[in-house]
């Protein structure tokens, strides 16, 4: 049987309505795809091909008022390789084996230059104890050792990053000299893909001696993610973590510099897409404080006590006249650049947690009983409100009884008070005001405090001498340019109720009027008072940065000083209590003998504040541990210094505070001294001079 | 045997096959841009693309009966040189599809046995067009289609053993396979499905995987995304010849061969895309009208294995290009960067026109 031929023309057409069927499919999604979903692919286009760099403009210099660098900007050294630009073959082996001779060679050019350099190079010996106590924290403050990596390691790191971006640089030596990387540079040439990286860092100088002024550095926190991020930083930038470095953290960093670039799938740049902003660099701070009398208070704070009994020492030293800090020591310190690189969370535990607290700044941030030295504030308050007159006598006894509130008739119930000479088998007698700051009767204030039911005589009470204290600016923050003030505490009976459940007594004004009890002050504070006595009342706020300068060092802003109030004592009150504070230190009897200073004269009032503490014992007769308190000011007629000292667990303030404040005193003017002869003017008072100049009257 | 006529020729069809190849020329020179390695690839096509007219022309001339005579030693020829491959070829892309004659320039033998297959099947199949209801017929034409799929397949070349068998399977259906032969063939091919899967290589698993799956592996969907992105971003006019960032900037992966229509699409947009697609619909539209009025069934079917061959690879290429099937590594007929390829399409558009200028007159 024979068939027909088989005629294809209707399969053909089928075929033929089936390509332009599959032609219109195609044609639809085109349509789709370019009009429909066109401006999301357009998105996804730019998005791939355009990136915001960053670039932070180079951070601000801290300087002293005599333009001593107090923190600057520096590089680490290291070494990486960047996988694309490494020697390439198609067979696999040839070409590690020409990436491992690259690998070799930077290993033994970097090694010998390394001994080389450990051989040729002595360490400096490190000059003066950084920290305190000296051994505090051997290892860390010492600069990072250098690393290198060993070739099988290289080569691992390098398969798994050619696996990602292979335009990313792995890091393979860090932390090198100068001199070892100089000798690697030579060479680069003929090491394709050995690139030198410099890592820009913060270096500080005067380290220990200024760490909790200056602060340090570290990256963003998490939690202020967000806020750093609307500021224009990049995610991986550093910011100022604490100290001035924090306060002034917008000052220093400056303008970031901002590029719109193109990039090719590989990252790498092709092309500026418009105008580009360079980075400006930060400004740059000049400080009141002048490093030479810092490193003197550091001195004479460490040789005048005793480090096995206090575990911590401040001193600060203020300008009354315009509130400035000359400077501020606080013990133990640490030296802030251990936080340049990074720091492990085991070692900055170590340091936080170890004795003395060193990261704390004990100046603004401890909060101690200020004694004796609070004595200045009741006697004011007791002359501007009539309580007393320069010549009113109180009798000192040596010891008084008050008597119980519910059993007045009762002495067996009284609560005996004592002025501290009693134990010596002592009394001051019937004194006036001066007499009693300069010998710093106890009993003295207690009457003139609570008042004494014996004589009718009515004391000051305890709202108006809380009233005062706050005159003087204790409760409340300083407003001084570092963070981490605290604001202390002014007792006062509603306060008493609500903390302790109880009522206040006569004896809790007692108490208050000599500086102990509920009351507690940070040292600043203390200088804070002693500088308002000293002025006739003007209490200013501390202020460290005195003027701030631009990377040309033009003047940008100068720091006014800021009054937070005038203290409301007539400045007739104010010389007298300024008077008993120059007996204190110049009259046989005065408790601060010792500060006397020859052709200056010097006034102040000491301290010696009972604190309770668990872990500090009583002495051998049952005595409560005592801090050691001494606030002065010099010269007296003419006031340009007030220095505060504070011994934690120190003992008397005349003996242990006093010597070391004087010391400070004579390292002012010496150094005022040493200046005028030659003439020298510090680079603050020359960069103020135009500006300041007195308008004419 | 019969003169060439020059006034049947299909003179629209060798210009828009020329105009085709003549713009796949023009966006190579940006798809190559900063590629320092690529640098020849545009000149290189060209060249192709003038030895390959050639060769059509060479083709057209010459009675497409003559090359009966020649059909069983091309088919052998063709056999060893993919076993060849198969000793001696160098790997390129995990495929072992390229053959280094004499080291002067690669041969892809899978691209030449695109044509032996049309010459040897068209030719089985005409010689047996009174038996094609019968089984046998069928099954003879499998057997001989069978040694070179197995072989493209073992090299292995997935997409082009595909392109074989769709080759085979039209030719069969307008040779007039039997409607239950076909639905037969298809529900074979269907539960042999698993254990094709099975014996896929890892990398065309992969492939299909990341079609079914795009987020299966980041790596691999990178480049069908940037595809998108690419097309997408075109808009109407497109980005301008060298403007195109996805392109420049190398976001766009293999974009002188598998990409080269999202190159197009992008840089001269919605209109550049859809003159290509109108141009090769054209081509095809006059390749099936060709088919029509052969002259007889040998000449008939060779035109079809012809169409065939340019609309699946055409269909296949441009849908990968837009993620509507998976990427298989098909070039674009006449844009895609190859020389085999471009020599091979051309010499199928000469089938084509030697058929078409001893073509009947239409007698309707």
């Amino acid at each position: 049987m024979t068939t027909r031929p088989f005629d294809p023309t209707l399969r053909l057409w089928l075929l033929r309505l089936g390509t332009v069927l599959v032609f219109g499919l195609l044609l639809s999604r085109l349509a789709v795809m370019q009009f429909v979903r066109g401006p999301g692919y357009e998105q996804q286009a730019v998005a791939n091909r355009v990136r915001v760099v960053l670039s932070e403009g180079e951070r601000g210099v801290i300087y002293d008022r005599d333009g001593r660098i107090l923190a600057r900007n520096t590089v680490r050294f290291g070494v990486a390789v960047v996988p694309a630009n490494l020697p390439d073959d198609p067979d696999h082996a040839t070409s590690q084996a020409k990436r491992h001779a690259v690998y070799a060679e930077v290993i033994r050019i970097l090694g010998e230059a390394l001994s080389e350099y450990e051989r040729t190079v002595t360490p400096t010996p490190t000059p003066s104890p950084r920290v305190f106590p000296p051994d505090l924290f051997p290892g860390i403050s010492e600069p990072p050792a250098p690393t290198l990596l060993d070739l099988e390691t290289i080569d691992r790191l390098v398969a798994e990053r050619e696996t990602g971006s292979a335009f990313a640089p792995v890091l393979i030596a860090e932390n090198l000299p100068r001199e070892v990387v100089l000798r690697l540079a030579e060479e680069t040439y003929r090491l394709p893909g050995v690139e030198l990286r410099l890592r820009p860092m913060r270096y500080y100088p005067a380290g220990a001696d200024t760490a909790h002024i200056i602060g340090y550095m570290g990256p963003i926190p998490e939690e202020t993610r967000t806020t750093y991020a609307e500021k224009g930083y990049s995610a991986d930038a550093w910011v100022g973590w604490t100290g001035l470095e924090f306060t002034f953290e917008d000052v220093l960093r400056g303008r970031p510099g901002r590029r719109v670039i193109e990039v090719d799938v590989n990252g790498r740049e092709r092309g500026v897409l418009g105008p580009e902003t360079p980075p400006q660099p930060g400004h740059n701070l000049i400080l009141s404080l002048d490093l030479e009398l810092q490193q003197a208070m550091r001195e004479a704070l460490v040789a005048g006590i005793n480090p096995k009994r206090s575990e911590s020492a401040v001193a600060i030293a203020l300008d009354p006249r315009t509130g400035f800090v000359l400077g501020m020591v606080s013990l133990p310190s640490y030296d802030n650049n251990i936080f340049a690189d990074g720091i492990t969370t085991a070692e900055y535990k170590a340091i936080a947690e170890a004795r003395g607290t060193p990261l704390l700044n004990h100046a603004i941030g401890g909060i101690y009983p200020p004694g004796s030295t609070f004595k200045m504030v009741p006697a004011a308050a007791g002359l501007e409100e009539g309580v007393i007159t320069p010549s009113t006598l109180l009798d000192d006894p040596g010891i008084i009884y008050l008597p119980n509130r519910n059993a007045p008739d009762n002495p067996l119930l009284a609560q005996p008070f004592v002025c501290w000479i009693y134990k010596y088998g002592g009394a001051h007698g019937a004194i006036n005001v001066k007499e009693a700051l300069s010998v710093s009767c106890d009993v003295f204030f207690y009457k003139l405090g609570g008042g004494w039911y014996a004589t009718q005589f009515e004391g000051l009470g305890i709202d108006t001498l809380a009233t005062y204290a706050q005159y003087f600016g204790f409760g409340e923050l300083t407003g001084i340019d570092l963070p981490g003030e605290h604001r202390g505490l002014v007792p006062n009976p509603r306060w008493k109720r609500i903390a302790k459940g109880e009522r206040w007594v006569t004896g809790d004004t007692y108490n208050m009027a000599i500086g102990q009890g509920d009351v507690l002050a940070t040292p600043l504070q203390v200088a804070l008072m002693t500088m308002a006595v000293a002025n006739d009342g003007y209490l200013y706020r501390p202020q460290l940065v005195a003027a701030i300068t631009d990377a040309s060092s033009r003047l940008v802003r100068q720091m006014e000083p800021e009054l937070i109030r005038r203290v409301p004592v007539s400045p007739q009150a104010m010389a007298v209590v300024r008077e008993g504070l120059w007996m204190a230190v110049n009259t046989p009897a005065g408790t601060a003998r010792a500060a006397a200073l020859p052709g200056i004269s010097v006034a102040g009032k000491t301290g010696t504040a009972e604190f309770f503490d668990p872990d500090t014992p009583r002495d051998g007769k049952g005595n409560l541990p005592t801090h050691a308190w001494f606030t002065a000011f010099a010269p007296y007629e003419d006031p340009e210094i007030v220095v505060t000292v504070f011994v934690y667990n120190g003992g008397e303030g005349s003996e242990v505070a006093v010597p070391i404040a004087r010391r400070i005193l004579e390292a002012y003017f010496d150094l005022k001294a040493r200046d005028e002869t030659t003439g020298t003017r510090s680079v603050l008072d020359r960069l103020l001079t135009p500006a300041t100049e007195t308008p004419a009257p | 045997m019969s003169r060439p006529n020059w006034r049947h020729f299909d003179w629209p069809l060798l210009l828009a096959v020329l105009l085709v190849s003549i713009l796949g020329v023009i966006m190579m020179i940006s798809a190559v841009q900063g590629d320092p390695q690529l640098t020849t690839y545009p000149r290189r096509q060209a060249i192709y693309v003038a030895v390959g007219l050639a060769l059509l022309l060479a083709t057209a001339v010459l009675d497409y009966h003559l090359l009966t005579g020649f059909t069983v030693p091309l088919y052998g020829l063709v056999l060893v040189l993919l076993v060849l491959v198969g000793v001696l070829g160098k790997r390129l892309f995990g495929a072992q599809s390229w053959l280094d004659v004499f080291g002067l320039f690669p041969v892809q033998p899978s691209e030449l046995a695109k044509v032996v297959l049309a010459l040897v099947l068209a030719r089985y199949l005409a010689a047996r067009q009174e038996h094609i209801g019968r089984l046998g017929t069928i099954v003879g034409a499998l057997l001989i289609a069978a040694p070179i799929l197995i072989f493209v397949f073992l090299e292995p070349d997935l997409g082009m053993t595909i392109v074989l068998a769709v080759e085979l399977g039209f030719l069969l259906f307008v040779a007039g396979i039997r409607w239950s032969h076909l639905a037969g063939g298809v529900v074979g091919l269907m539960a042999a499905a698993p254990l094709f899967w099975s014996i896929l290589q890892d990398h065309q698993r992969t492939r299909l995987r990341i079609f079914l799956d795009p987020t299966a592996d980041p790596n691999s969907y990178f480049n069908v995304q940037q595809a998108l992105v690419s097309v997408g971003s075109g808009g109407l006019l497109g980005k301008g010849f060298g403007q195109g960032t996805q392109n420049q900037l190398h976001f766009l992966r293999v974009r002188h061969t598998d990409f080269i229509f999202s190159v197009i699409a992008e840089e001269l947009g919605f209109v550049g895309a859809c003159v290509l697609l109108l141009l090769l619909l054209f081509i095809l539209w006059r390749l099936w009208r060709l088919a029509e009025q052969a002259r007889d069934a040998y000449g008939r079917l060779l035109v079809v294995a012809v169409t065939a061959v340019i609309l699946f690879q055409a269909v296949i290429n441009i849908g990968m290009n837009m993620a509507l099937v998976p990427v298989t590594g098909l070039p674009l007929p006449f844009v895609s960067y190859g020389g085999n390829a471009m020599l091979s399409f051309f010499l199928m558009i000469g089938l084509a026109e030697s058929v078409a200028m001893r073509r009947q007159k239409i007698n309707l």
